[in-house]
C-alpha cells in the first residue's frame, strides 16, 4: 500500500487552462472526425450557391460600383457558412451531450461556468473558421478576390463566428428535442444568415425594407466582413462593429448565466 | 387463461388474396405518421426555406422587369423551387426511414411480416411520394399569396409532381437499402441529391448554360421533371414535352425494378 500514492487534487490557478484546454481538443477533434461532411458538405452548398447566382443573375449590373457579382457574392456565402457552422457545431455539440446523457462529465468537471461556455464557444469558432477558410480558398480559385483590409476579414469572420457560437450554445442547452434544435435553425438562422445582404445590396432596396435588414447583426457583421475584401461598405464600419459586438457581449452573459444556473441541464 | 388453450390449434393466420392490403397500408401508415409526428422538421421548415430562397431572389432582382421563358422572372423560379423542394422531401423520407431503420436494428420489424418485395417498394415510396406531394403543396399554396401562378398544362403538373416524388422516393429507398451508416446517407444527400435539384435548372433557364453543358443538361432525368412541372404553370418549357415524359416514365420503371430487386435479394437487409 506505501508504494501506491492517494491521488491527489491537480492544483490549478484561477483560471482551469487544461479543463478548458481538454474540452476544446475534444469538440476539436469531434469536428475532424467528421471532416467530410462538416467541411465538404457546406463547401459544395456554397459553391452552388456561387453557381447558381452566377447563372441566374450574372448579367445584371454589378451590385455595388466596381465590385463584380461574384466577388460581391462570395464574401456574403463565406459569411453564411461560416455563422451556420459557428450556430451548428456548437448547438450540436451541447445538446448531443445532453441526450445522451454525457453532460453530466462536462458539469462534474471542476471547471467554472464561464470556462466551459468559453471552452464549447471558441471551439465552435474554430471549427467553423476552418471550415470557411476552405471555402473562402476554393471560391479564390474561380472568382478574383481582392484582400483589401486583412484584419477588417479576420475580425469580423471571428466576431460573426462567436456571435453565432454563442447563440448555438443557448440553443443547445434549451432545447429538448432535436425538433426544438430544427426549428431554431430553420425560423431564425437561417434567415437571419440569409437575409443579411449576403446576395444583394441593400442600399438598393426601397427605404421602407431597409431597416429590417439593419436590425440584422449578420447584416452588419457581413459588411465589415466585405469592407475588408472590396474595400466598400454601405455603412460606418464603426457602427458595424459596435453591434456585432454589443450582441456579443448580451449573448455571452446569457449563455454564462444559463449554464451557471444549469437551466435544462441540471436535474 | 382457459386450460385447453395450450392445446388449441395456433390461429389461423389473416386470409389475404393475391396482395397483403392490410399490411401494405399498415407500411404506408406507419411513413406517413412518421413524418406527420414531426411536422415542424418535415413540413413547415422545407416551406419556410422555400420562401426564403424566393424572397432572396425577389430581392436579388430588385423588380427589374427581367424575363425568362417569356414570364417574369419569379414565376420561372416559383415552380422550380416547389419542385426542388418535393424532391428533396421525397428523397429525405424514404432515405432517412430505412437507414434509421437499420442502424437501430428495427428493419426485421418490415421484413418479417408477409409483404412482398413489391409491397415493400410500393409502400415506402408512397410515404415518400405523399410526404413529397404535401410540401409541395405547403410551398405552392404559400407562394401563391406572394408570385401571381397560373396553371396552364394541369396534366404535366400532376405527372411531373407524382413522377418526381415518386423518382426521388426510390432513389431514397435504393441510398437509404445501400447506406450502412449516417454518415454515408448524409454523403449521398449532400453530394448528390442536393446538388442534382439546385443545378437542374430550378434557378435559370437551361439555355443559360454554355452549349457543352447544354447538352449535358439533357441526360439529367431531374431537368425534365422540372422542366416538365414548370410547363404545367407558365406553358413553356426549355425540353420537348413528350421526351420529357417518357424520360420520366423510363427512370421510374428502372429505378422500381433496381429497388424491387434490393428488397426481394435483402441486398445489405438480410445479414
Amino acid at each position: 500500500m506505501t508504494l501506491m500514492e492517494s491521488p491527489r487534487v491537480r492544483p490549478f490557478g484561477p483560471v482551469n487552462w487544461r479543463g478548458m484546454w481538454s474540452l476544446y481538443r475534444r469538440e476539436q477533434l469531434r469536428f475532424l472526425r467528421y471532416g467530410v461532411e462538416s467541411i465538404a458538405g457546406p463547401a459544395i452548398t456554397s459553391l452552388m450557391f456561387l453557381a447558381i447566382f452566377q447563372l441566374a443573375l450574372g448579367d445584371r449590373a454589378d451590385p455595388m460600383p466596381g465590385v463584380a457579382l461574384a466577388q460581391f457574392l462570395a464574401p456574403g456565402i463565406v459569411m453564411f457558412s461560416l455563422a451556420h457552422s459557428a450556430f451548428e457545431a456548437a448547438a450540436v455539440a451541447i445538446f448531443h451531450d445532453k441526450i445522451e446523457g454525457m453532460i453530466g462529465d462536462i458539469l462534474g468537471a471542476p471547471m467554472t461556468p464561464l470556462e466551459v461556455v468559453g471552452a464549447f464557444a471558441l471551439a465552435a469558432v474554430s471549427n467553423a473558421t476552418i471550415t470557411a477558410s476552405v471555402i473562402l480558398a476554393i471560391m479564390a480559385i474561380f472568382v478574383d478576390l481582392p484582400l483589401h483590409a486583412p484584419f477588417a476579414v479576420a475580425g469580423f469572420a471571428l466576431a460573426a463566428a462567436l456571435l453565432f457560437a454563442l447563440l448555438g450554445v443557448i440553443v443547445g442547452i434549451c432545447a429538448e428535442r432535436w425538433d426544438h434544435f430544427s426549428a431554431a435553425e430553420t425560423f431564425l438562422v437561417f434567415p437571419i444568415a440569409l437575409l443579411s445582404g449576403a446576395f444583394f445590396a441593400v442600399s438598393s432596396l426601397p427605404a421602407g425594407v431597409q431597416w429590417l435588414f439593419q436590425a440584422n447583426p449578420v447584416f452588419h457583421a457581413l459588411e465589415g466582413f466585405r469592407y475588408g475584401f472590396t474595400g466598400q461598405a454601405q455603412e460606418s464600419l464603426v457602427l458595424a462593429a459596435g453591434v456585432v459586438l454589443t450582441l456579443i457581449g448580451v449573448l455571452g452573459v446569457l449563455a454564462w448565466l444559463l449554464f451557471a444556473k444549469g437551466y435544462k441541464l441540471k436535474a | 387463461m382457459d386450460a385447453h388453450s395450450i392445446f388449441a390449434r395456433p390461429r389461423d393466420p389473416n386470409a389475404m388474396g393475391a396482395v397483403n392490403w392490410r399490411g401494405l397500408w399498415t407500411l404506408y401508415l406507419k411513413e406517413v405518421r412518421r413524418f406527420l409526428n414531426v411536422f415542424t422538421q418535415t413540413l413547415l421548415a422545407p416551406m419556410v426555406t422555400t420562401l426564403l430562397f424566393l424572397a432572396i431572389f425577389a430581392l436579388a432582382l430588385g423588380g427589374a422587369g427581367r424575363e425568362v421563358d417569356g414570364v417574369p422572372y419569379i414565376q420561372f423560379l416559383a415552380p422550380g423551387l416547389i419542385m426542388m423542394t418535393l424532391m428533396q422531401n421525397a428523397f429525405a423520407n424514404t432515405s432517412s426511414s430505412i437507414v434509421m431503420a437499420k442502424v437501430q436494428g428495427n428493419i426485421v420489424d418490415v421484413l418479417m411480416p408477409p409483404l412482398s418485395a413489391g409491397e415493400l417498394t410500393l409502400g415506402f415510396s408512397a410515404g415518400g411520394v405523399t410526404r413529397g406531394l404535401m410540401v409541395g403543396c405547403a410551398a405552392g399554396l404559400a407562394m401563391a399569396i406572394f408570385v401571381p401562378m397560373g396553371i396552364a398544362d394541369p396534366l404535366s403538373l400532376i405527372y411531373h409532381a407524382v413522377n418526381g416524388a415518386l423518382m426521388l422516393s426510390l432513389l431514397g429507398v435504393i441510398g437509404g437499402i445501400w447506406a450502412e451508416k449516417y454518415d454515408q446517407m448524409a454523403a449521398v444527400t449532400n453530394f448528390i441529391i442536393t446538388p442534382f435539384s439546385f443545378l437542374s435548372g430550378t434557378f435559370y433557364s437551361i439555355e443559360r448554360l454554355p452549349a457543352d453543358w447544354q447538352f449535358i443538361a439533357h441526360f439529367n432525368p431531374f431537368f425534365y421533371l422540372i422542366d416538365g412541372f414548370r410547363r404545367g404553370f407558365i406553358g413553356t418549357s426549355d425540353g420537348e414535352p413528350l421526351i420529357g415524359y417518357a424520360v420520366v416514365l423510363g427512370v421510374n420503371i428502372a429505378l422500381w425494378a433496381v429497388a424491387h430487386r434490393m428488397f426481394a435479394t435483402g441486398y445489405r437487409l438480410k445479414p
